[in-house]
């Protein structure tokens, strides 16, 4: 990418050149910007292409909206509207190819934020997997947005030519597609035929009849087939960007400002407290200051002196995240598992695992807790009790708990009505306010976040002690287990 | 296992594997590596006292044979195709190519099997893997339209099968999971009772089809199982129906009843039938409860981590599992339900000619060994045809 950044400049808009660059409202970046532009403009495109992602990660997690509902999209627009972001707005709202001067100059503003933002999120995994998310979130919504006429001049310009099977083959297939392809009026659908693994989104949800490695989606599908290729050139080139990092930071200016971006919104990763929690307190913070999912652990292991695999990884990393040292941590998982089993095979192992999760072991990467995201999507099957309860859990068991725990009638209601709605972190945050007894409605996303409020809140009232280490730790690459990057597909909606 | 046994078994171990189909191994592993070189796929030993060691690779079958005989392992398991010879040391090592591969164990069935728990088997839990092995192979064929498709009894409770087909080696991680979960019905922990969940739309035709296969075995299971024979099996069931009216009117019916799950079955059925006739509006929650609950029984529970990972180590064909003795025999598909588990060769009858299932033994494991040599053969054609076909395109331009 070649973006050449000057303090003054004497730019002027040549228009049919617009045009030729920006045929469409929709694009699927594939060409850098070559243009000489401005540090100011640099910055005020990055940041509102920051909001406008951070409005959709808002409308999902925050709000609780079902993604690409038509409320879902309402408020991603009304939002953009009142930040000002009108240009977005209407991007996002009607795509299409018209040739007004404020068509293109919002496509191009839509192309350069984009590619700016690119430089700002390329460093670490993490950061990529929010931006891959985000972009493609956008990608999908405009999409779906767009008149039929619209949708096919994007497929020429694009250059995506398919042909549709043939009436007699679809004939043929009629009974499967019907069964198997959500859409309303498969008759007089046209079909396409394109490898399954084009479309793993529909594959994976069963969405689509796949025959002999083929998957027949009708065209409305094909945002499917687009947002894989989209996925994939984003992937590759955000691996490339972060690998040319070096030249782009020759200039200090932008260094600062590509910095600051990511770090004003991805969050805290939780990799490394300045905190060391005692285990012997867990038992008493496993009540006051630990969100469901991991309390639930915490009693399961007391309980059975046993997790499987995905509990003991998912609470193994929330423990290392709230600062639990390696020696206590090896001690506590000891102490429990060798009341069932001999020490020689808790080494052999179990202890194996715990030192990996703090990067003693195998790959010595700094491994990171799970977020909210990742733990509402993960794989929970039998015998397994990690996941989170408010979408891991029957009802009657989560109210059951619920009740166990103390929870008023009124709250307890609440929060199982938000969990059946599927509306997990809201449900969190409900019981966050129960159990602290205040109506705080925070955004929960992360457990570890969790718990620092928590533990912020019953501090000011009761000093708790907890040590602060002195030295700092200094940051290390880090990285999510495996980089496990299958569940980026995954939509829990 | 105690220390003279386990050790002269340890010499039996390597002479099993050097008179067995070592060749055909290695070229089962040759050909699934292409284009890759063999030394770029990671193996891994268990010796006998338990001393675990990864990243091990061979250039031929003459060094194969050779740190077979040297090390004498326990155990072999096959790992990943790395962009490099794998090495400890190596982090900056790529997966190019993996078998896709599935992990069924009965100890998954643990909360619907009643015959046994954990480590035991017997052949009425082993019908749920002849079920399972017939829903994923019919998929693989059908659905994805993969060819080479290898089934192996994984020594004790359960199977794997590997995928070798190209497309199926070279698929990434976001592909791998995708496959898992189109497979993956039951979904759900030890805090979910209803662990299906099918919706109220058209039944995609997958599931359709595999209903119907478990339809040809459930009368037989369910008698086996007595999934409803006792009063706290039929209070686990109940919990699986979500409507409530519903569930008083068949606990009502069932309690009164013969104990025999499969007439208990039968009346639920009756019950669910006239229940729906008379409350229509009720159809959206219930509409396919009767096979969500034959599901959650009898589907098959995939590892779907082992499927989903790129890099997971699984146990080779042929190997011997140390505590049972028995050999991972390769079997066919659509031959699992005559397989009885103590026809499965074992280490001390195959190599005691006085044993009296020696001669039953021989003959299964002589039948592995061909089953084997069968999917290796259609491998290497299809191997073959691959890269004439490339050829062929890369000489067009
Ligand atoms: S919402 Fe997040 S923190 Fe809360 S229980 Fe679920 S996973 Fe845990
Ligand atoms: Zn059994």
């Amino acid at each position: 990418m070649d973006l050449k950044i000057k303090r003054k400049s004497t730019r002027t808009v040549n228009t049919s050149n617009l045009l030729e660059s920006y045929p469409h409202d929709l694009q699927m970046y594939k060409i850098p910007p070559v243009e000489d532009i401005r540090l100011q403009e640099f910055e005020t495109l990055a940041l509102e292409r920051l909001t406008l992602l951070r409005c959709l990660a808002t409308a999902t997690t925050l709000k609780g909206l079902r993604i690409y509902s038509d409320e879902w999209k309402d408020f991603v627009i009304n939002e953009l509207r009142t930040q000002g972001l009108k240009y977005y707005a209407n991007l996002c709202d009607m795509s299409g190819c018209g040739t007004n001067e404020s068509d293109l100059l919002a496509r191009r503003k839509d192309h350069i934020g984009h590619f700016i933002l690119r430089l700002a999120y390329c460093r670490t995994e993490e950061l990529r997997r929010w931006f891959i998310s985000k972009e493609l979130e956008l990608f999908k919504m405009r999409f779906m947005t767009m008149s039929p006429k619209a949708v096919e001049e994007f497929f020429k310009i694009n250059q995506l030519c398919y042909t549709s099977i043939s009436d007699e083959e679809k004939n043929e297939l009629m009974p499967y597609l019907r069964e198997s392809t959500m859409h309303q009026k498969i008759d007089s659908l046209k079909f396409y035929k394109v490898k399954f693994y084009e479309v793993l989104d529909l594959v994976k949800a069963r969405k689509v009849y796949i025959q002999s490695g083929y998957a027949y989606i009708p065209d409305k599908d094909f945002i499917s087939v687009l947002s894989a290729q989209y996925r994939i050139h984003l992937k590759q080139s955000l691996a490339i960007a972060c690998h040319h990092l070096g030249e782009i930071e020759q200039d200090e200016r932008l260094v600062g400002l590509l910095k600051g971006l990511h770090q004003s919104y991805s969050g805290n990763d939780y990799s490394d407290t300045k905190v060391i929690i005692p285990i012997e307190s867990l038992d008493s913070l496993s009540v006051k200051s630990f969100p469901l999912c991991m309390r639930q652990l915490h009693e399961q292991l007391r309980l059975s002196h046993h997790l499987k695999h995905g509990g003991r990884l998912q609470y193994g990393l929330f423990l290392k995240g709230i600062g639990v040292t390696l020696e206590d941590s090896l001690r506590f998982w000891r102490d429990e598992f060798t009341k069932i089993m001999e020490l020689d095979k808790f080494e052999k192992q179990y202890a194996y695992n715990v030192r990996y999760n703090y990067g003693k072991e195998g790959s010595k990467r700094n491994y990171t807790a799970f977020n909210c995201l990742k733990i509402i999507n993960n794989n929970v099957g039998p015998g397994d009790c990690h996941g989170c309860p408010y979408r891991h859990c029957d009802p009657s068991n989560l109210k059951n708990r619920l009740k166990g725990y103390g929870i008023e009638n009124q709250a307890l209601n609440d929060i199982v009505d938000m969990a059946k709605k599927g509306h997990y972190q809201i449900a969190c945050s409900k019981y966050f306010d129960a159990a602290h007894n205040t109506d705080l409605g925070l955004g929960i996303n992360h457990p570890n976040q969790y718990f620092e409020e928590s533990q912020k809140l019953l501090n000011v009232s009761n000093k708790v002690e907890i040590k602060k280490e002195t030295k700092i730790v200094k940051k290390e690459q880090t990285n999510t287990i495996e980089d496990m990057d299958f569940d980026e597909i995954s939509e829990w909606s | 296992m105690v220390s003279g046994f386990a050790k002269k078994n340890v010499c039996k171990v390597k002479e099993v594997i050097l008179i067995n189909p070592i060749y055909d191994s290695f070229r089962w592993l040759a050909c699934g590596n292409s284009p890759q070189p063999l030394s770029n796929r990671e193996l891994s030993f268990t010796l006998a006292d338990d001393v675990y060691i990864r990243y091990l690779s061979i250039c031929d079958q003459k060094e194969f044979q050779n740190l077979l005989q040297k090390k004498c392992p326990h155990k072999l398991d096959i790992g990943a195709v790395y962009n490099n010879k794998p090495s400890i040391s190596r982090h900056d090592a790529v997966v190019l190519a993996r078998e896709l591969v599935f992990d069924i164990d009965l100890t998954d069935y643990d909360e619907v099997r009643t015959c046994c728990q954990e480590a035991k088997v017997c052949d009425k839990c082993w019908k749920f893997m002849v079920v399972a092995c017939e829903i994923i192979h019919k998929s693989l064929k059908d659905d994805f339209g993969f060819q080479n498709i290898l089934w192996v009894f994984s020594g004790r409770r359960g199977i794997h099968c590997w995928v070798s087909d190209y497309e199926a080696r070279t698929l990434d991680s976001p592909g791998r999971a995708a496959v898992a979960d189109y497979l993956c019905l039951i979904i759900g922990g030890d805090n979910q009772n209803k662990k299906v969940h099918l919706g109220s739309d058209n039944l995609h035709s997958s599931i359709r089809r595999a209903v119907s296969i478990i339809d040809k075995y459930f009368d037989d299971i369910i008698q086996d199982q007595e999934f409803l024979g006792t009063s706290s099996r039929l209070q686990k069931f109940l919990k699986m129906i979500p409507e409530d009216a519903l569930r008083e009117q068949v606990e009502k019916s069932l309690e009164k009843m013969s104990e025999s799950s499969l007439e208990r079955w039968k009346t639920f059925i009756s019950i669910y039938d006239s229940y729906l006739r008379e409350n229509g509006n009720a159809i959206r929650k219930i509409k396919y409860l009767v096979e969500e609950i034959k599901i959650q029984f009898c589907y098959p529970r995939l590892d779907v981590n082992v499927t989903k990972g790129f890099n997971h180590l699984l146990k080779s064909p042929f190997s011997i599992h140390p505590k049972t003795g028995k050999v991972s025999i390769v079997f066919k598909p659509n031959n699992a339900r005559n397989m009885k588990l103590d026809e499965i060769p074992t280490i001390h009858t195959l190599l005691d000619d006085s044993s009296p299932d020696n001669v039953q033994h021989q003959n299964n494991m002589r039948n592995a060994v061909k089953n084997f040599q069968e999917v290796v053969f259609s491998l290497e054609k299809a191997e073959a045809i691959r890269k004439r076909n490339y050829a062929n395109t890369t000489l067009d331009f």
